[in-house]
């Protein structure tokens, strides 16, 4: 900290060389690993499937063999779209369960002695530590008796679980940096608990609540194992849908056309996120 | 996903390049299908080593070897994906002479439709797909063990409800629905294909979920108390039954109508390196002794007659696992569908799954 610090009073061309050299690997790292495999599924989006799988060849007898076909197919009627929407409503319910029930324990580990912080941040993270599938077979277990499984609730509760740090430790590192004279102040003019919480605490923990519910919302649109271990006849998820397309039906086409539709949405709803949560310089 | 997958396969290559010369064999087969004990004989035998690499389904292993996974010497498919396989021109004639053992094979096992004159495949283990049930729950509900109308037929889901899962398969389930309607597995004429997909949307308030593996498990705990899956799977579960000393026992048969068989068979990639160690493996497997080890091992069934006498009896007398001569009639082999019918398919299958 101190060493930036110097560095940046150092000021001058240096320190931000330094700056650009330090940040272009990971850059680098994230916009190839992540443009690359992005490019890659655009182009087989618009490809015919292999015989055996994979992509028919792009150029056969000097033709070009690129449609729109598959988009046709997916736009073709609701069946797609439904999968979609309910995808959407399940990530929905997931952030706002995780977001419920992680606020008030990122407040109360925020609020609690400094020297038991760590412990207890250590304490949520901890499940990391086993497997996740690992993890979800224990739901099986949990939920097998209680005739539980294999339904809705189960896909819901397994996602909740598995998220639920995800939403924790934005909140917490937010919330841990609240300035407790804003509080004290709020209560020296007489702002009931509420109003302290509404006014000051909730407004100021809203990148924090941003922050978290992309890290929940985003994974587990994608997620596949969950529906497919713990849900019931009906609990399909543009995950599943994807990764049926690419090993079962092997139409690699239209497993790359859900996931950039699925790709195109979730970049959407990060940079909804991201004005959403940007840092503003006025409160009400 | 391209790119991962190459640098994936760039990993595999680095591994798979020996750093002295030793003879290994490169063995790209199925989860739990070779005993380590068969394998430290054979390593004993040849003096080499035996690497393997695991899938756990066809579609994973043909997806592997398209993207360019190469170095494997052996690999174990189903008969679909020998086919294909075969059409790529990705395979190595066997060579007889080195295969002594080869006299052993049942002669039903001889004539594959996708390997005629078996020049290519030599056929390992044997699966059938069909119902594994809770045998006191069924007795005691006075419901049939022997037809696929228990997973379609509502008079008899009634009593089942929640208690049933079915394979979260597009090719199995159908062809079970094919089967009880009276039809081939490989049928795609679209007005059979409309009727199979009612009997199968009729069914579907009163399954459980679908499910590829952990039918397993629930079979065992006692959770679901009928199941459609593999003939293995089954075994296993009435294994983990017995041995957790349930007060029920898991048992499963091959329903009346027929059903699925699928046999897997060892084929040598053109891109092996060690074809000699791989005719050696094929045929130490092909020995009687040897060959026993899938069935005792798995439950699978087996196509060497020399191994009969070396599996244990109450395997090799399960219909489930070595179908007799009347129920292997009616059993049929899956044969890949062409893109196109592949995605009115998997099209269908999504819609049976939002309905």
């Amino acid at each position: 900290m101190t060493e930036r610090r110097s560095a940046r009073h150092a000021g001058g061309p240096g320190e931000s060389l330094t700056r650009w050299l330090v940040s272009l690997p990971p850059t680098l790292f994230l916009l190839v690993f992540f443009l690359a495999p992005a490019l890659l599924m655009l182009g087989a989006s618009f490809r015919e499937p292999g015989d055996f799988g994979g992509l028919a060849p792009a150029r056969q007898d000097g033709q070009w063999n690129l449609s729109l076909e598959t988009y046709r197919f997916f736009f073709g009627d609701w069946i797609y779209a439904e999968i979609f929407l309910r995808s959407f409503l399940v990530a929905a319910a997931t952030t706002l369960l995780c977001l419920v029930l992680a606020y008030p324990l990122a407040l109360a580990i925020a609020r609690s002695a400094r020297r038991h912080r760590d412990l207890l941040v250590l304490l949520v993270i901890l499940p990391f530590a086993s497997n996740f599938l690992i993890r979800i077979y224990a739901w099986i277990i949990v939920l097998g008796p209680a005739d539980l499984l294999y339904s809705p609730f189960a896909v819901i509760a397994g996602m909740v679980y598995v998220h639920l740090p995800f939403m924790i430790l934005p909140l917490y590192t937010n919330l841990e940096k609240h300035d407790p004279a804003l509080l004290e102040a709020a209560q020296d003019l007489g702002a009931d608990t509420w109003t302290r919480f509404r006014r000051i605490t909730l407004p100021l923990s809203l990148p924090g609540i941003w922050a978290g519910s992309a890290l929940v919302f985003i994974p587990v649109l994608g997620m596949f194992a969950i529906p497919e271990l713990l849900g019931g006849t009906g609990d399909i998820l543009v995950g599943n849908l994807i990764k049926e397309q690419f090993l079962e039906s092997r139409d690699w086409p239209l497993g790359a056309t859900l996931s950039i539709l699925l790709t195109i949405a979730v970049l959407l709803l990060a940079g909804i996120s991201a004005w959403a949560g940007r840092p503003r310089r006025s409160s009400p | 996903m391209r790119v991962v997958r190459r640098l994936a396969l760039l990993l595999l290559g680095a591994l798979a390049t020996p750093a002295h010369a030793e003879d290994v064999l490169y063995l790209y087969i199925w989860n739990s299908y070779l005993s380590e004990d068969t394998v430290r004989r054979f390593e004993a035998q040849c003096q080499c080593r035996v690497n393997q690499d695991y899938y756990s389904d066809n579609e994973e292993m043909l997806a592997k070897l398209e993207a360019g996974a190469t170095g494997y010497d052996l690999v174990v498919p189903t008969g679909f994906a020998v086919e294909t396989l075969l059409r790529k021109a990705a395979l190595r004639p066997l060579d007889k002479a080195r295969l002594p053992n080869l006299a052993n094979l049942k002669a039903e096992f001889r004539e594959p439709w996708y390997d005629p004159g078996m020049r290519y495949a030599v056929p390992y283990a044997t699966t059938v797909t069909l119902l594994g049930y809770n045998a006191r729950r069924l007795a005691q509900l006075g419901l049939p063990t022997d037809t696929w109308a228990l997973i379609f037929e509502p008079r008899y889901l009634e009593k089942l409800k929640g208690k049933v899962t079915v394979l979260n398969s597009q090719r199995e389930l159908m062809a079970a629905a094919m089967k009880y309607l009276g039809y081939s597995v490989q049928e795609i004429d679209p007005a059979r294909w409309d009727e199979a997909k009612r009997l199968i949307l009729r069914a579907k308030p009163y399954w459980a979920t679908f499910s590829n593996s952990t039918y397993i498990k629930d079979l065992a705990i006692g959770n679901i108390w009928l199941a459609h899956g593999y003939s293995s799977d089954m075994y296993r579960a009435q294994q983990d039954a017995l041995e957790a000393k349930r007060p029920f026992a898991i048992e499963f048969r091959t329903p009346k109508e027929g059903a699925v068989l699928a046999v897997d068979s060892f084929v040598l990639l053109k891109g092996g390196q060690r074809p000699d160690l791989a005719h050696r493996f094929i045929d130490f497997i092909l020995d009687g002794t040897n060959a026993a080890d899938v069935s005792n091992l798995i439950g699978a069934g087996n196509p060497n007659a020399a191994a009969t006498p070396h599996i244990r009896p109450e395997i090799a007398g399960n219909p489930g696992i070595f179908p007799p001569p009347g129920d292997l009639r009616r059993l049929e082999m899956l044969r890949d569908f062409d893109p196109k019918t592949r995605r009115i398919l998997s099209r269908m299958w999504t819609e049976i799954k939002v309905r």
